[in-house]
């Protein structure tokens, strides 16, 4: 074996490199998907892999890919072994191995360079449909094989030739042909772009010294990962929660994980969650350790790189019998909706390690609201809306408001102006939600007010969750407002669904949503009047909540200081 | 003997002022730079007009970029803003896109808006969709908003009403009922500032306008002022544009918001310039200075602009030339972290700068490190303008690299190859990530340590030629003095593109053309002088993002558009369609008014050359390398490297293997000499 060293500038020109030619990489699978939910909702990831299979770069557009695509490069190491030659390409969608739903495809190819294998590429892509009972993704199924069709890791391109069978079974399987193979094209196209700039890259500075940088790389992610737990209080906490239900009934699901950090260790436990439900919001263990390492990222590491280095101080025991290690024939179609509170618990947890980085549950799912055609001789139109809500306090500010959630990151809501021209509803108020967000010295942020009216008869459906464990408070700061949502028909009657099935809204129909808070940081009673009397100007916090939740009296708008209950400090 | 006249422009920037002058008859130029006054920046303008103009020189024509607009919003420093919307749409402007900027962070916080929710207020009216008035708008409840400008003194009111570009009706109602009552105060219309649908960034857009409008008037009223003593009979001031146009002072002063990024387009339009004289027709335009890196495209000839920017994270629906930046540049800091190297993004900037300017800095940058690599020369920095530390910058660069074990002249060398292979990946962004291959390009490269560092950055790239223009240390100002009038117009035009009616859609152009013209009219542009160039945004049905492509001329052929869309998305996304629909988004009109200038002249006469050489380090040895004055050499001269290019301004590097030769226009060539 040869025992090339790299230097720190050759090495760091190589931490440059992995970094841009993932980005390449993403940018090659946008520009060449056929499917918006691809290259304008950048529903995918990519990542670049040494020859074991050992991240080395990514990039993703979605925050919840962060940490699950090497598994695939593993179970196709595991499964081709030596078989694996250039220009193959591999892909799989089976959600109890790679962690998400069936519609999230993972590519993944070997990178040659002078008929050597030097890495791998993978490419992670939404694919808009792939023959569930329902259209793009089911609401209401209880067994993945109403969700569509399985793939294990399997070979459908060899030696830069497409296998036709493979491509046949994969057009066949799906409602619209035509787009997902060009997305499972643009796919391909992100791995040999990888393949063409890792060539150029090892031409100029060899296998050896591309490998030995790559070995300080992961030495380096470890070494800055060690330190930094390190530095965490050690202890054991443990956190748990409740789902509203899985969509089928209307029991609340547990959620329930312990943290412990040892030295240099983090080790997470998920005993105590539910066992799998009949709903689908069960989640492979691929993608719940995809989750918690987001949920490590954002209270350790937000700004450094991931690479196989990463998360090397953590660990994860995930019972056999728990929703988020789902089996067959477990449903998984909305298998997202338990992690934001997974996330939310772990950063409850972690917020004891370090409380100077303490920070209170987020409002939490992605509270989906979508509308469509029902008349199949009018032209057929579909809006699938995710609704942003607020974020919780922390130890020095107070929570944003009206902003999409963790798992989501760079969907942006449809302007009332464009939604109106595109589509036969009317947006009657978008807003801030008043006293959604938890009180508190740092108050969490508020949810939103978005109301939908029909101006013609529709379908609409809703995915709304966190009622039953809206976002907490942290150090004696109040729980958030839950999401509240009014169904106004036109003949008066009102409901309050939360999540509903696909059905016709008659004409006319009002249907107002309203997305919940973050929790609030720190006793309230610590909050100065001046900011209490700020968003009381703003009409984000009405004066009845204000003397409850503040203990301040207000006369004419004004809060009475004097009269008020005393300032303590945090 | 009568007096000779100038073209004169100036680049105003944050420690500099760039002056040129370029001679109306011959085109010659001369360009120098004084210390920039941010209190009056007028002040360094007329400072350096002296400077530079003898006896019997005057004016014929000022043209210059600014900064005060995009100052004013940096700083936060503008008028006092009122805004007024859509009753149960107030908090449109806070709640922003609701994307997270950054989306590894739980505690990211949104760009703080120009106007607060305190001082938004709302009227009870709608207009539907299709334009139609869904609630009639209820005038005095808009007495709440009269009262609080006598109590709270804003000083202007920016009005935007849902689907106000489509039937601006409301605002024109409120904004008449307001003047009667207000008479004093300015006020912003959305459907006037920017009549294009998506309501939150025309919010934006518009409280930009009413809040960077009265800083931008101001500077421009005490500017023309100054500069009236120094300006020909009838003379007018030009202003930069956003979109790499020029417009008078005068018109600038009606619509403020165009001069928001006016500073940097200079060195683009000059690309464009460049790029038509030379026959160049592809450049990568870089810009490198001490603590940014400015990255643009001119692509068959014409700069790159897009129809949408952001500053501070606050959208600005407006036509500017796309300028990619960066945090690279002779400032850039290098440092350790887990027994790793760094490069930026973090800069020294000017105070207390590079450890070579003996200012304090104690951290070693990208200058300091080709200080010790012998490529810049210590005492003729910035045309002997400032003296460098050698010792100080060999210091603080040995200290660093001793923690890796390595001597200081290979450490400052791969200080260079960190920040190259940043300033690459940056280009990447703007080339490859876009599906335009940059091997198509010429990299030309300005800025004061663009020259240095261009031919090792082209190399990374795969780039067969580096063109330094012309004072590449002032080419912004010098690009300034190349562009020609422009004013953009648009309107939101939503349908189904394959079904338009055509009368209606050239109606449509004509109009915006009708306006155009009557702007440029206006700013004395003569008829066979104005030209319009037509766009339309496009996308395909369903999508939600648009390409703009051209529109052609007389009445509208959609096919041929389509044709046009087709193309252009094939060679974007790699893919294209014409069976799917497509949509209309936008229509667009440039108003184009052709400004007199000059070509440039080619050099022909040299200045003596004088035999200097010293020790420079490339690629990890020592060369002997000859230094030399630019004005040494005349068309067609060639300089093999390793060699050092020395002028005022600037000091570009030819390393071993490289070849450079003075072209038409005066501007360097560089290519490996085995290209020929």
């Amino acid at each position: 074996m040869s025992k090339t060293t790299s230097d720190p500038i050759t090495t760091e020109v190589v931490r440059n490199f992995v970094m841009s030619c993932a980005q390449d990489m993403n940018a090659a699978l946008w520009r060449s998907a056929y499917s918006p939910v691809i290259y304008e909702g950048r529903d995918s990831a990519v990542a670049i892999l040494d020859a074991e299979g050992t991240m080395l770069g990514q990039s993703t557009g979605v925050p919840l890919f962060v940490g699950a695509i090497d598994a695939c490069v593993h179970l196709v190491i595991e499964k081709y072994g030596d078989d694996i030659g250039p220009g193959d390409i591999f892909l799989m969608n089976d959600s109890y191995l790679q962690g998400t739903h069936l519609n999230d495809f993972t590519a993944v190819g070997p990178l040659f360079h002078d008929g050597k294998l030097v890495g791998f590429g993978a490419a992670r892509a939404h694919w808009s449909d792939v023959g569930a009972m329902d259209p793009g993704l089911p609401m209401g199924s209880s067994s993945i094989f109403q969700e569509g069709w399985r793939l294990g890791p399997t070979r459908v391109v060899q030696n830069y030739e497409e296998l036709p069978d493979w491509m046949d079974l994969i057009q066949r399987n799906t409602r619209m042909p035509s787009a997902i193979l060009g997305d499972f094209r643009a796919q391909v196209s992100a791995i040999r772009t990888g393949e063409r700039r890792l060539g150029q890259l090892l031409d100029r500075i060899g296998q050896d010294t591309y490998r030995a940088s790559c070995l300080n790389i992961f030495e380096q992610s470890r070494a800055l990962d060690r330190a930094a737990i390190g530095e965490l209080k050690d202890g054991t906490w443990s956190r748990e929660g409740y789902l509203d239900n899985d969509g089928q009934s209307d029991d609340p699901i547990k959620v329930a994980l312990t943290l412990t950090i040892d030295g240099e260790n983090m080790i997470i436990d998920l005993e105590g969650s539910s066992p799998p439900v009949a709903g689908s919001v069960n989640c492979g263990a691929v993608q719940t350790q995809s989750l918690l390492r987001l949920a490590y990222k954002t209270m350790i590491s937000p700004d450094r790189a991931i690479t196989g280095g990463s998360f090397s101080t953590m660990s994860v025991k995930i019972p056999d019998d728990c929703m988020f290690n789902a089996r067959e024939p477990y449903a998984c179609a909305w298998y997202f909706t338990g992690l934001g509170l997974l996330a939310d618990l772990m950063i409850a947890c972690l917020s004891e390690a370090m409380p100077e980085h303490a920070t209170a549950a987020h409002y939490g799912d992605s509270m989906v609201a979508t509308f469509f055609e029902v008349d199949p001789r009018k032209k057929q139109w579909l809006s699938v809306e995710a609704t942003a809500g607020g974020w919780g306090g922390s130890n020095g500010a107070d929570g944003e408001s009206a902003l999409i959630n963790l798992v989501n990151g760079g969907f942006r809501n449809m302007p009332a102006e464009v939604y109106e021209t595109k589509f036969p509803v009317r947006i009657e108020e978008f807003s801030i939600r008043p006293d959604s967000g938890g009180a508190g010295r740092w108050r969490g942020g508020n949810g939103v007010v978005r109301s939908y009216r029909m101006l013609d008869d529709a379908g609409g459906a809703l995915w709304f969750e966190r009622s039953k464990t809206p976002a907490w408070g942290l150090a004696g700061g109040k729980p958030a407002k839950g999401p509240v949502n009014t169904l106004r028909l036109p003949d008066g009657s009102e409901e309050n669904p939360l999540k509903m099935r696909a059905r016709v809204l008659p004409k006319g129909t009002l249907l107002i949503t309203r997305t919940g808070g973050g929790g609030g940081y720190g006793d309230p009673m610590a909050r100065p009047f001046d900011e209490i009397q700020r968003d009381l100007d703003r009409g984000w916090l009405s004066p009845e909540v204000a003397a409850e939740d503040y203990g301040v009296v207000i006369r004419d708008g004004r809060v009475d200081t004097e009269a008020s209950t005393p300032r303590t400090s945090l | 003997m009568a007096s000779t006249g100038y073209r004169v422009s100036a680049d105003i920037g944050g420690t500099f002022t760039d002056v040129v002058f370029q001679n109306s008859e011959n085109g010659d130029m001369r360009a120098l730079k004084v210390l920039s006054t941010p209190q009056n920046p007028a002040l360094a303008v007329l400072e350096g007009v002296k400077k530079g103009l003898g006896a019997g020189e005057h004016i014929d024509f000022f043209v210059h970029g600014t900064t005060v607009g995009l100052n004013s919003v940096l700083t936060r420093r503008g008028a006092k803003v009122a805004l007024l919307t859509t009753e149960n749409f107030r908090d449109v402007y806070t709640i922003q896109g609701n994307d997270r900027g950054e989306i590894f962070s739980i505690r990211w916080q949104k760009p703080e808006p120009l106007v607060t929710v305190e001082d938004t207020f709302t009227v009870r009216e709608r207009i539907a969709a299709d334009g139609t008035i869904e609630t009639p708008i209820v005038l005095e409840e808009l007495d709440r908003l009269v009262e609080a400008v006598k109590i709270r003194g804003y000083e202007a009111i920016a009005i935007c009403f849902l689907f106000g570009f489509r039937n601006p009706a409301h605002e024109l109602a409120a904004e008449a009922y307001l003047r009667e009552r207000l008479p004093e105060i300015d006020i912003a219309l959305s459907h006037q500032v920017s009549p294009e649908w998506r309501e939150f960034d025309r919010i934006s857009t518009t409280a930009m306008d009413a809040f960077t409008a009265p800083v931008v008037r101001r500077y421009l009223a005490t500017l023309v002022d100054e500069m009236r003593d120094t300006l020909p009979e009838g003379g007018r001031v030009y202003v930069m544009e956003s979109n790499g146009g020029a417009m008078t002072a005068t018109a600038a002063s009606n619509t403020p918001l165009q001069t928001l990024l006016s500073g940097p387009v200079g060195g683009t339009i000059g690309g464009r310039s460049l790029a038509e004289q030379t026959g160049r027709k592809n450049l990568i335009c870089v810009d490198m200075g001490g603590t940014s890196f400015d990255a643009s495209l001119i692509i068959d000839g014409l700069p790159s602009i897009s129809n949408e920017t952001s500053l501070e994270g606050l959208p600005v629906q407006m036509s500017v030339v796309d300028i990619h930046v960066i945090g690279a540049g002779g400032g850039s800091i290098a440092w350790e972290e887990a027994d790793a190297l760094r490069v930026g993004p973090q800069s020294a900037g000017s105070v207390p700068g590079p450890a070579c300017y003996g200012r304090g800095g104690t951290e070693p940058t990208v200058s300091d490190a080709n200080l010790v690599l012998g490529r810049l020369d210590s005492s003729n920095f910035s045309g002997g303008e400032m003296t460098l530390d050698t010792e100080a910058a060999r210091g603080v660069v040995a200290k660093l690299g001793d923690k890796f074990g390595l001597k200081p002249e290979a450490f400052a060398q791969g200080i260079i190859d960190i920040i190259n292979a940043k300033m690459a990946d940056a280009i990447r962004t703007i080339t490859v990530q876009r599906g335009i291959d940059p091997r198509d390009f010429a990299l030309l490269a300005y800025g004061g340590a663009g020259p240095s560092q261009a031919a090792a950055l082209a190399r990374q790239l795969d780039i067969e030629e580096v063109i330094v223009p012309i004072h590449p240390g002032a080419f912004s100002a010098v690009g300034m003095l190349q562009t020609d009038m422009r004013h953009d117009f648009k309107m939101t035009y939503y349908g189904d593109w394959d079904h338009v009616d055509v009368d209606e859609v050239t109606a449509a152009f004509e109009a915006l053309e009708a306006q155009g013209l009557a702007h440029l009219k206006q700013e004395g542009m003569k008829d066979n002088d104005i030209s319009f160039e037509r766009s339309v945004d496009l996308r395909y049905e369903g999508q939600e993002y648009v390409l703009t492509v051209p529109a052609g001329t007389g009445v509208v052929d959609p096919a041929a558009v389509r044709a046009l869309f087709n193309a252009a998305y094939q060679k974007q996304y790699g893919h294209s369609s014409t069976t799917a629909g497509a949509e209309v988004a936008n229509l667009r009109v440039a108003a184009l008014g052709r400004l007199k200038r000059p070509g440039l002249p080619s050099p022909v006469d040299r200045a003596a050359r004088e035999a200097r050489s010293r020790k420079v380090y490339f690629d990890g040895a020592e060369h002997d390398t000859a230094v030399v004055r630019r004005e040494a050499y005349a068309l067609g001269d060639t300089v093999d490297g390793p060699a050092i290019i020395e002028e005022e301004t600037a000091t570009t590097l030819v390393p071993p293997g490289w070849r450079a030769e003075v072209i038409t226009g005066g501007h360097l060539s560089m290519k490996p000499s085995n290209a020929e």
